[in-house]
C-alpha cells in the first residue's frame, strides 16, 4: 500500500453520509409538514391509502430517526473516532457498506410503511426482514467503530466515543429484544410478547431509543464537536465521565412512564417515574458541561455561525430533559398523556436539540471536509433564526393544544358527567394545528436553506486529504 | 455612578430600548426601588386581567362551552398566578446575576432586576389578552410579544451589563434555557394543582 493510503483519514464516507442525512431530513420533514396539514384538512390524502395519516406518520418518524438521525450519527462517529484514535477507519470497505446499505434499508423500509406493512410497534414499525437487515448493518457499524477503537494509537478513549459506543451496544440490544417475533409470511409477523408484557418491552425499547440514539448518540456528537468548534477542552472531563455512567445506568429504567395509568403493575410505573426524575441529574450535568465549555469561547461567535446552533441546542436540550421528568409525574401525566403536549415535547427535543446540534455540526464539518469557506454565512444566520422561530412556534402551539385537550377531556360537571365530547374538542384544535403547520414550514424552509448552502459549498470540490498526525508519546498506546 | 433610575424607564424602553439599556448600564439602582416602583405594577397586570376575563366570560379552550371557575377558586388561582410571577421575576434576576459572573459581567443586582423587568414588560402588556379568555387568541397575542421580549433580552444583556455582544448572546441563550424551563414548570405545576382539586373541576 502507498504511504498515502495508510496515512490519510477516511473522510469521503463521512461526507456521503452527511449528504444522505440532509436528503432524509428534507424528505421526512416534508412528510411531517404534510401530516400536520392533514390534521387540519383530512381530505388532502386524496383517498390514497399510502398518503393517509396512519401510513405517512411512521414514514415521518422513521425517516427522521433512522434516515436523518442515524446517518448523521454514523457520519460524525466515523469522523471523530478516527481523530480521537489517530488511526484510519477499521475496515473502510465495511464503512461504505454501512453507508449505502443503511440508506437502502431506510428507503425500502419507508416504502414498506407506505404499502401498509407495519408491526404496530411505535418507532419499530418495520417488519421482520428489515429488522434482520438493520441488525446485520448495525453489527457492521459496530465492527468499524470498535475496530477503530481497538487499533487506536491514543491511550485514552475520549468521552465522545463512550457515548457512540453506548449508542451502538444499547440500540443493538433494544432492537433485537423488542423485535423478536414469529414470522408468518415475508411481510407479516407476530410479536413474541403479549399484552402488558408487550407494552413494557415496547416502551423499554421506545424510551431508550430516545435515550441512547437521540440523546446518547447526539451527546457523543456534542462532546466531540463543541470543544472542537470552541477550541477549548471540555469544562470538566471528570463530570462528563460521571454523567455518562449515571446517564447509562438511569435511562434504561425510565420506559414505564409511557404507561402511566395503564394495565402494568403500579410499582413498575412508580419505578419508571422515580428513575425519570433521577435522570435529570446526568442530563443537566452534561448541559452545564457544554454551556461552560462554550462560555469562554465567545470570540468564536463573531466568525462561526455553527456555534450559535450548538449553544441554542443546549438550551432546548435543557428544556426537553426537564420537561420529560416533569411529565413523568403521575399528577401531570394524567392531564398531559395522549395530548398534543407530548408531540410538543418530542419536537422540543427533535427540532431544538437533535436537529440544531446536527445543523451546527454540519456547518462546521462540511466546509472543513472540502477545504473551503461556507458558501454563505448570511444564509446560515437566516437559517438559525428560522430554526429558532420554527421550534418556538411549534412548542407554543402544542402547549396550547395539549393543555386545552387535557383540561377539556377531563372536565366534569356538577353531577360528574364529562362536560365536552371528544369529537368537538378535536374539531376545535384546527387553529393550533394551523400554527404548527406554519412552524413546520418555517423549520423545513430553514433546512432547505442549509441544504442549498452546503451543496454550494461542496459543489465541484474534492474531499481534502487529511494526514494522520504523529502521536505524542505521552498519550500514545505503549506498543 | 448614578443611583437614580430614569423615572420613565418602563415607558422609554418600549420605543427606545437601546437608549434605555444604555442609561441602565450607567445606573446602580436599588433593587427595592425597582421592585416596588416598577416591577410589581407590571406583575399585577396578568393576574388582574385573567381574573376579570375569566370571571366575566370563562375560559374558551376551543370547545363551544366556556370553562367557568367558581369565584373562590378563581381568586385562589389569580393570587397563585401573581405569586408565581413575583417568584419567577426574582429568581430570574438572581439567576441572571449568578450567570453574569461566567460571562464577565459584575453589574449589581438592581440592574439585573431592572433588565429582567424591561424584558418581561411586553409580556405583561400582552397579558391584556387575558381579558378575552380564549387560549388560542392568547397564544396569538403572546407569540409576537414573546419575540419582542426575546429581542429585548438579546439586545439588552450586552448593553446593560456592559459585555461584548458575543458574550451577551451566550448569556442570553443560557437565560432562555432557564426561562423555557420556568415556563414549562409553570404548566406542570398548574396541572398538579388541577389534579389536586385547585382550579377547574376535573374527573381525576
Amino acid at each position: 500500500m502507498s504511504e498515502e493510503s495508510t496515512n490519510i483519514y477516511h473522510d469521503k464516507v463521512v461526507i456521503r453520509l452527511i449528504q444522505f442525512s440532509i436528503i432524509w431530513a428534507l424528505a421526512a420533514m416534508a412528510a411531517g409538514v404534510y401530516l400536520s396539514a392533514e390534521l387540519i384538512w383530512p381530505t388532502i390524502d386524496l383517498g390514497q391509502f399510502w398518503l393517509s395519516f396512519g401510513r405517512l406518520r411512521p414514514l415521518h418518524t422513521n425517516g427522521i430517526v433512522f434516515g436523518f438521525g442515524v446517518s448523521a450519527l454514523m457520519a460524525t462517529a466515523f469522523y471523530s473516532v478516527q481523530r480521537t484514535s489517530h488511526v484510519q477507519l477499521f475496515a473502510p470497505k465495511l464503512a461504505w457498506i454501512c453507508c449505502y446499505a443503511w440508506q437502502l434499508i431506510v428507503l425500502t423500509g419507508g416504502l414498506s410503511l407506505l404499502a401498509g406493512l407495519n408491526t404496530s410497534k411505535e418507532y419499530a414499525e418495520l417488519e421482520w426482514p428489515w429488522d434482520i437487515a438493520i441488525t446485520i448493518i448495525w453489527v457492521c457499524f459496530a465492527i468499524v467503530f470498535f475496530g477503530t477503537i481497538a487499533t487506536r494509537k491514543i491511550k485514552q478513549i475520549y468521552i465522545s466515543n463512550w457515548f457512540y459506543g453506548a449508542l451502538i451496544i444499547v440500540i443493538a440490544m433494544l432492537h433485537i429484544v423488542n423485535n423478536l417475533a414469529l414470522p408468518v409470511s415475508m411481510t407479516k409477523s407476530y410479536s413474541l410478547y403479549a399484552g402488558a408484557q408487550d407494552a413494557v418491552v415496547q416502551w423499554w425499547y421506545g424510551h431508550n431509543a430516545v435515550g441512547f440514539l437521540l440523546t446518547g448518540g447526539f451527546l457523543g456528537m456534542m462532546y466531540y464537536f463543541l470543544p472542537k468548534q470552541a477550541e477549548r477542552p471540555i469544562w470538566s472531563y471528570r463530570l462528563s465521565v460521571v454523567a455518562f455512567w449515571a446517564f447509562t445506568y438511569s435511562y434504561i429504567w425510565a420506559g414505564p412512564h409511557h404507561l402511566h395509568y395503564n394495565a402494568i403493575p403500579e410499582w413498575v410505573q412508580s419505578l419508571g417515574m422515580v428513575m425519570s426524575v433521577i435522570l435529570l441529574a446526568p442530563s443537566w450535568a452534561t448541559m452545564i458541561n457544554g454551556i461552560m465549555t462554550v462560555s469562554t469561547a465567545w470570540e468564536k461567535l463573531k466568525t462561526d455561525p455553527a456555534l450559535k446552533f450548538i449553544v441554542l441546542s443546549l438550551a432546548f436540550y435543557g428544556l426537553a430533559t426537564f420537561e420529560g421528568p416533569m411529565m413523568a409525574f403521575p399528577s401531570v401525566n394524567v392531564v398531559s398523556h395522549f395530548t398534543d403536549w407530548t408531540i410538543g415535547h418530542v419536537h422540543s427535543g427533535a427540532l431544538g436539540w437533535n436537529a440544531m446540534i446536527t445543523y451546527g455540526t454540519f456547518y462546521f464539518l462540511v466546509p472543513r471536509l472540502v477545504g473551503a469557506d461556507l458558501y454563505s454565512v448570511r444564509l446560515a444566520n437566516m437559517h438559525f433564526w428560522m430554526a429558532l422561530a420554527g421550534t418556538m412556534l411549534y412548542i407554543m402551539a402544542m402547549w396550547g393544544a395539549g393543555v386545552s385537550q387535557g383540561l377539556l377531556w377531563l372536565s366534569v360537571d356538577e353531577i360528574g358527567e364529562l362536560s365536552f365530547g371528544f369529537r368537538d374538542i378535536m374539531a376545535s384544535m384546527a387553529p393550533f394545528y394551523g400554527l404548527r403547520l406554519i412552524a413546520g414550514l418555517i423549520f423545513l424552509g430553514g433546512t432547505a436553506l442549509m441544504a442549498f448552502n452546503l451543496f454550494m459549498t461542496v459543489r465541484g470540490r474534492e474531499v481534502v486529504k487529511v494526514k494522520i498526525p504523529a502521536v505524542d508519546p505521552a498519550y500514545g498506546v505503549a506498543s | 455612578m448614578s443611583t437614580q433610575v430614569y423615572s420613565f424607564l418602563l415607558f422609554k424602553s418600549l420605543y427606545q430600548p437601546a437608549a434605555t439599556f444604555e442609561t441602565l448600564s450607567k445606573a446602580n439602582p436599588s433593587p427595592f426601588a425597582i421592585l416596588f416602583r416598577y416591577s410589581i405594577w407590571l406583575l399585577v397586570l396578568p393576574p388582574l386581567f385573567a381574573f376579570i376575563g375569566a370571571s366575566n366570560f370563562g375560559w374558551r379552550l376551543g370547545a363551544d362551552e366556556p370553562l367557568v371557575l367558581a369565584r373562590e377558586s378563581l381568586i385562589l388561582v389569580s393570587l397563585g398566578y401573581f405569586w408565581v410571577l413575583v417568584v419567577g421575576l426574582l429568581t430570574t434576576a438572581i439567576i441572571s446575576e449568578w450567570m453574569a459572573d461566567t460571562y464577565g459581567a459584575d453589574a449589581p443586582f438592581g440592574r439585573h432586576l431592572a433588565l429582567i423587568t424591561i424584558v418581561g414588560e411586553p409580556l405583561a402588556i400582552a397579558s391584556a389578552a387575558h381579558l378575552y379568555p380564549s387560549v388560542f387568541v392568547n397564544i396569538l397575542v403572546i407569540i409576537p410579544s414573546l419575540i419582542w421580549a426575546m429581542y429585548l433580552l438579546y439586545k439588552g444583556i450586552p448593553i446593560a451589563l456592559d459585555i461584548p455582544p458575543e458574550r451577551g448572546m451566550l448569556m442570553a441563550s443560557s437565560l432562555v434555557g432557564w426561562l423555557l424551563v420556568a415556563a414549562v414548570s409553570l404548566l406542570g405545576l398548574s396541572m398538579m394543582l388541577w389534579t389536586l382539586g385547585v382550579g377547574p373541576l376535573l374527573g381525576v
